[in-house]
């Protein structure tokens, strides 16, 4: 037995309560997404990639702004 | 079955305004998709179609559409053309896994970084696309002014009138209303077809030049690759991964839709990569005639070609610059508010009556005021600072990229949907050529010499 609630203090009637269960998957309600994903155990080599670009995309951005100062110059 | 797989029956469901919005729209592919017609295979896909087009027009945004009339103006069509058209390719291999991660999980971007990986790796993440969203969201707006500014609009107006429309296009609180909408201002991107026309191109040439594929004009060097980088930023940057995700999900696409999800894709592909070669071939008459098209804005861009192609022409160049970046200006701080509200748990959906999503839609109205704003700032150099945009996208994609390719590769969250090998060759392509474009480009600003012996001038 399924009891169905109205979020947010509306008025949703019955027809439209039925529309939503026979056409939107369980996990397609706004309701359902505040339910937290489990977290990832990231492995070694991930790690590395991560931090690895995380360092490029650092440097890169010195890069950038050192070439737009001086280029402004 | 993946996480989100749940019972058919559950003990308690909890049903909003955003839920039966969402609802009424999926009755409509419901029913379409019972009937096996060919109109209802169209009708099907009339109602399918919508994140692909949007993020593919939106990101031939204004500093994309000046990156290419550049292009064209310095270096013609012989190397660009089909550069352009490869990098719509790898932006379709890029983007059609967003839509398989939103309709297999019906969770953001954000939401599943920091999530799946945690807030240390997601604050990263946030602040990567919180700030190149930003700076792109100001050169949507310089673009905005610059092409008014061929009709001798003021910058204020110009800037004002934007923002209005912005507005006014959210105030719908329907998805399907605004993506309809917006799909219809954005559809004014292929204006920059007749452009091309006007100009009158030596078709042969254009032909020959997508057949077959010429050297870099001027070889390798700091120029050509800062332009190089400039027209791969045109087309693949992270807040399209963001939008197209989120997009998907807001409009209720699901794992049967993902055939249509990629067609919407390749779809919006095609159309963007036609009026970005239309936008090179359309400024290749300036590159023809030796005119230096140095620090054009748009309005500079339509002053010259206005003797080669006509007021008209002149005109739509301007207007199409514009449309650019007015859709841009929506779908950027409507991918910014997206992620806003999956990190910070708040309602964010375009569904949501302004009541409950007062959060989502102040991000949107903040974001877009403060941009439109310093745009104002007199003095501004702006031509430099659209290059600049577009070059800090292409750095900040390889380590989104990495999160994607994470992402859709978890069995937990994908299950049958996963990547195939394919899949992941080509992709893992793209996040090399990337990197190795940023770091080349890199090489050439810190270290000129070393560059020149690697090959480049």
């Amino acid at each position: 037995m399924t009891t169905v609630t109205a979020g947010n203090h509306e008025r949703i009637d019955a027809a439209e309560q039925n529309l939503v269960l026979s056409t939107l998957e369980p996990d397609q309600l706004a309701e359902a997404k505040k339910q937290h994903v489990p977290r990832r155990r990231l492995k070694g080599a991930e790690l590395a990639v991560l931090w690895a670009l995380r360092v490029y995309l650092l440097f890169m951005i010195a890069v950038v702004v050192y070439q737009a100062v001086a280029g402004a110059r | 079955m993946n996480l989100f797989s749940r019972p058919a029956v559950q003990p308690e469901v909890v049903i909003t305004h955003e839920d039966v919005d969402r609802a009424h729209d999926r009755a409509r592919v419901v029913e379409a998709r019972a009937r096996h017609s060919m109109f209802s295979r169209l009708r099907l896909l009339w109602l399918l179609v919508g994140p692909g087009i949007l993020v593919m027009l939106g990101e031939n945004d204004g500093p994309s559409m000046l990156s290419y009339a550049a292009t064209g103006a310095k270096f013609g069509i012989g190397f660009f053309l089909p550069f352009i058209v490869l990098t719509f390719a790898m932006a379709v291999v890029v983007q059609e896994m967003t839509v398989r991660l939103g309709a297999a999980t019906h969770r953001g971007h954000a939401e599943l970084i920091f999530e799946r990986f945690g807030p240390f790796w997601g604050w990263f993440s946030m602040i990567d696309l919180g700030i190149g969203n930003f700076l792109t969201l100001i050169t949507e707006f310089i673009a905005i002014r610059a092409g008014l500014g061929f009709f001798g609009v003021p910058a204020w107006a110009a800037v004002l009138a934007s923002l209005a429309l912005l507005y006014t296009a959210l105030m719908t609180h329907r998805y399907w209303t605004w993506e309809r909408i917006t799909l219809a201002v954005a559809a004014f991107n292929l204006v920059f077809i007749p452009v091309a026309i006007f100009s009158h191109p030596d078709w042969h040439s254009v032909r020959h030049a997508l057949a077959g594929w010429k050297p870099l004009p001027g070889g390798l060097n700091k120029d050509t690759l800062l332009i190089v980088l400039a027209d791969i930023g045109a087309t693949v940057t992270p807040w399209m991964l963001f939008f197209q995700q989120s997009a998907t999900v807001d409009k209720g696409l699901t794992k049967r839709d993902v055939r249509f999800g990629r067609l919407d894709t390749v779809l919006g592909a095609a159309l963007a990569a036609t009026a970005a070669v239309a936008t090179v071939i359309a400024t290749t008459p300036l590159f023809i005639h030796h005119m230096s098209a140095e620090n054009y804005q748009a309005a500079e861009f339509a002053q010259a070609l206005e003797p080669l192609i006509g007021r008209v022409g002149a005109s739509l160049f301007a207007l199409g610059i514009v449309e650019a970046g007015m859709v841009a200006c929506v779908t950027i701080s409507i991918s910014s508010a997206y992620a806003f509200g999956e990190v910070a748990s708040r309602p964010h959906s375009l569904n949501l009556p302004i009541g409950q999503g007062k959060a989502f839609y102040s991000i949107i109205f903040l974001l877009a005021a403060l941009a439109a704003s310093i745009v104002l700032i007199p003095g501004l150099p702006l031509v430099y600072v659209v290059l600049v945009v577009n070059v800090i996208a292409v750095l900040a994609m390889p380590p989104a990229l990495v999160f994607l390719f994470m992402l859709v590769n978890d069995k937990e969250l994908m299950a049958e949907m996963v990547s195939p090998r394919w899949a992941n060759a080509i992709a893992t392509a793209v996040v090399v050529f990337l990197t190795a474009a940023g770091v080349l480009f890199g090489i050439s600003v810190v270290a000129p010499n070393l560059f020149a012996a690697l090959g480049g001038k």
